[in-house]
């Protein structure tokens, strides 16, 4: 059965296509990697975001969750850390310096900064998959089919744009239980109406072009066009706010834990971390809360420079 | 012909806030929170629960906790929403009405300032950047512009506080709206700035404008980004057009046909405004947080944490009243200027 269905010419001709395809993109990814110097560090640190979320608590050198007996240290002065790095490589360090310091409770910055991803990342890229599929779909039928039914969804789309983001989330995150998979569900939930509005707004104007015609006068059926011509030509702004989105919603998780209404202490996390060293900040132990925010403003930053070459790679 | 745009608008506008008021009413109760055991704590007893639960009227079918949130068939004795009245507090045993009306021109007057701010700061920038695509602003506004509505404003409010109060000390602790040791001017508009000059306060004035100084730099900062990235992008597509190059084949001086270009590309964002003011909303219930500000956004915080459901109801509504009228308006504005929009 598979084998016939290769046969047919226009197979082959797809599946050409398809390989032509293939060596563009891969020829134009490096390209731009070359030639896009924003680009690449946008890559360079995502992968690191994505590598920290994997492994990070394997890297850390202390327990992120356990006190250590040093409690509000100070990062070692600069001059120091060649003969700490170099004592960590040689393994003559008689415990591991705590190089970003520790925070109130005796915790080590550094373990946490670099364990925090699992749980920032995850949750933002998480909820931004999942928006992106849920506002692809409901973008796709409502665009496609235009009907009373699909008019109501819109409505809702409508009524659900009206609500204020943040507050809305935290209504949701603080009512169903402060839960990685409740915050999940509530970016989910807040942030899936643009993805509706993009992408039922690229279905209707594909809907109008000639290769829709074309498909539908050879026979096909309506729901089979616009899943396999229409949808993917209506892919690109949703999948470049994908990226811009996984940045908001890093900022929209630690900014709940920040209010109290996140993660649950003494969980590693950002937010968490910068509001814990909020009260000693005007005190001046600014290591606790400064570090984890310059950890996420580059992290957003390397999603939001990937965004804007997509934006710029599809136009 | 405006005037039936305008009327059409409302109505939408009004019906969207009937379904924001029914969303929110059912959501809040379908999660699985209990409110009672929040408030009477976990070691009450049945009967201090139970009556604690008939107090609050959560023991009564859901439709008729609707009807009394609507104020149509209440069976408590309290004007509804219909009445315009939204409740009362169960936390404090306020009226929602009254509790919002003292809070939300707190945030108001925060977002009112950092927003006109932003634009000062981001038109020159953004205009800068079109007019040499490329150079030096140009590239600033490039990756400024990136972090669009994603910066961690909370994080940024506690570092401006680090280094202008701990450093430099030259703003106030992160603490209210003005100095402490001042009584409050009397509310008239809610804005302190405004009320404290009514009221000939100079010295309330000046602590007020000090107090505001923090939170409406960390705002600016946070907001300017898109405001740079929209102005820009407007006008480089309007410095591409075709009655730019006629007025420029017509020898008009640059500073004029930059003027023409400026009025072209404005017009389409007003109604973006609209968006950098929710964006800014939003941003206020973490900075308000940040400087102890006791606007709508830390209001709103509060309920939550605190389970009081009429509270919440009262501000997810109020707000989303303002994001409604604010877009309105602008389409108003928007249908005003440019003579093309025809409804």
């Amino acid at each position: 059965m598979t084998n016939d269905r290769a046969t047919t010419p226009e197979d082959l001709d797809q599946h050409i296509d398809i390989a032509v395809l293939h060596v563009d993109t891969r020829f134009a990814f490096r390209e731009r990697l070359r030639k896009d110097p924003l680009f690449l560090i946008g890559c360079i640190i995502v992968a690191l975001s994505l590598f920290l979320a994997a492994f990070g608590p394997w890297i850390a050198p202390y327990d992120a969750t356990a006190a250590t007996p040093e409690i509000s240290e100070p990062p070692p002065p600069l001059g120091d850390w060649p003969r700490l790095l170099l004592g960590t490589i040689r393994g003559t360090n008689e415990t591991p310096p705590h190089w970003l310091g520790t925070d109130a409770s005796g915790l080590d910055v550094f373990s946490r900064l670099i364990v925090a991803p699992r749980t920032d990342i995850t949750i933002a890229l998480v909820g931004a998959l999942l928006s992106l599929a849920l506002g692809t779909l409901v973008g796709l039928v409502t665009g496609f089919y235009r009907n009373w039914a699909t008019e109501i969804v819109m409505r809702v789309s409508d009524v659900l744009q009206a609500f204020p983001v943040f507050i809305t989330a935290m209504l949701l995150v603080t009512l169903s239980g402060r839960s990685a998979g409740n915050i999940v569900l509530a970016l989910a939930l807040v942030y899936t109406p643009i993805f509706v509005r993009l992408t039922r707004a690229e279905v209707m104007s594909q809907s109008a072009r000639g290769y829709v015609e074309a498909a539908r006068a050879a026979g096909n059926r309506p729901f089979m066009i616009a899943l396999k011509h229409i949808l993917p030509n209506s892919m690109v702004p949703a999948l470049v706010q994908t990226s811009v989105t996984i940045g908001f919603a890093i900022i929209l998780t630690a900014g709940l834990s920040f209010v109290g209404a996140g993660v649950r202490p003494p969980t590693p996390e950002w937010g968490l971390m910068i509001s814990n060293g909020a009260s000693q900040l005007i005190l001046g132990e600014w290591w606790t809360s400064v570090f984890p925010g310059v950890a996420m403003t580059i992290t957003v930053f390397g999603y939001a420079a990937i965004a804007r070459a997509f934006e710029e790679w599809f136009r | 012909m405006i005037g039936r745009f305008v009327l059409k608008r409302l109505a939408i506008a009004f019906l969207q806030l009937v379904g924001v008021a029914l969303v929110v009413f059912f959501l809040i109760r379908m999660l699985p929170a209990d409110p009672v055991a929040r408030l009477v704590g976990l070691n009450a007893s049945t009967e201090a629960y139970e009556q604690s639960a008939h107090a609050l009227g959560v023991d009564q079918p859901l439709w008729q906790q609707f009807l009394n949130f609507l104020g149509l068939f209440s069976n408590s004795g309290q004007p509804g929403l219909l009445q315009g009245n939204l409740g009362v507090s169960w936390v404090t045993n306020t009226p929602v009405l009254t509790e919002i009306r003292g809070v939300l021109p707190v945030t108001l007057e925060i977002v009112t300032y950092s927003l006109l701010l932003a634009f000062l700061v981001a038109l020159p920038l953004g205009l800068a950047s079109a007019r040499k695509p490329g150079g030096i602003a140009d590239r600033i506004t490039l990756i400024w512009g990136m972090f669009a509505g994603a910066q961690p404003d909370y994080w940024w409010g506690l570092l401006f506080v680090f280094v202008f109060y701990f450093l430099l000390n030259v703003a106030p602790p992160p603490m209210g709206r003005i100095d402490p040791l001042l009584t409050e001017p009397h509310m008239i508009t809610g804005f302190m700035t405004i009320d404290t000059l009514l009221q000939g306060r100079f010295d309330a004035f000046v602590s007020a404008v000090h107090h505001l100084m923090l939170p409406v730099l960390t705002l600016v900062y946070v907001v300017s980004g898109a405001i740079v990235k929209m102005v820009r992008t407007n006008t480089l597509r309007a410095l591409q057009s075709d009655y730019i190059l006629y007025a420029r084949a017509s020898g008009l001086p640059e500073a004029q046909v930059a003027r023409y270009a400026l009025r072209a590309a404005l017009t389409p964002a007003i109604t973006l405004i609209g968006i950098f003011y929710s964006v800014l909303l939003s941003a206020a219930v973490t900075i308000e947080v940040v400087f102890t500000m006791g606007g709508i956004g830390q209001y709103a915080v509060r309920s939550i944490l605190a389970f009081d459901y009429p509270a919440i109801q009262g501000v997810v509504l109020v707000v989303a009243f303002v994001s409604l009228m604010i877009y309105l308006l602008l389409d108003i504005v928007h249908a005003y200027l440019d003579p093309r929009i025809r409804y």
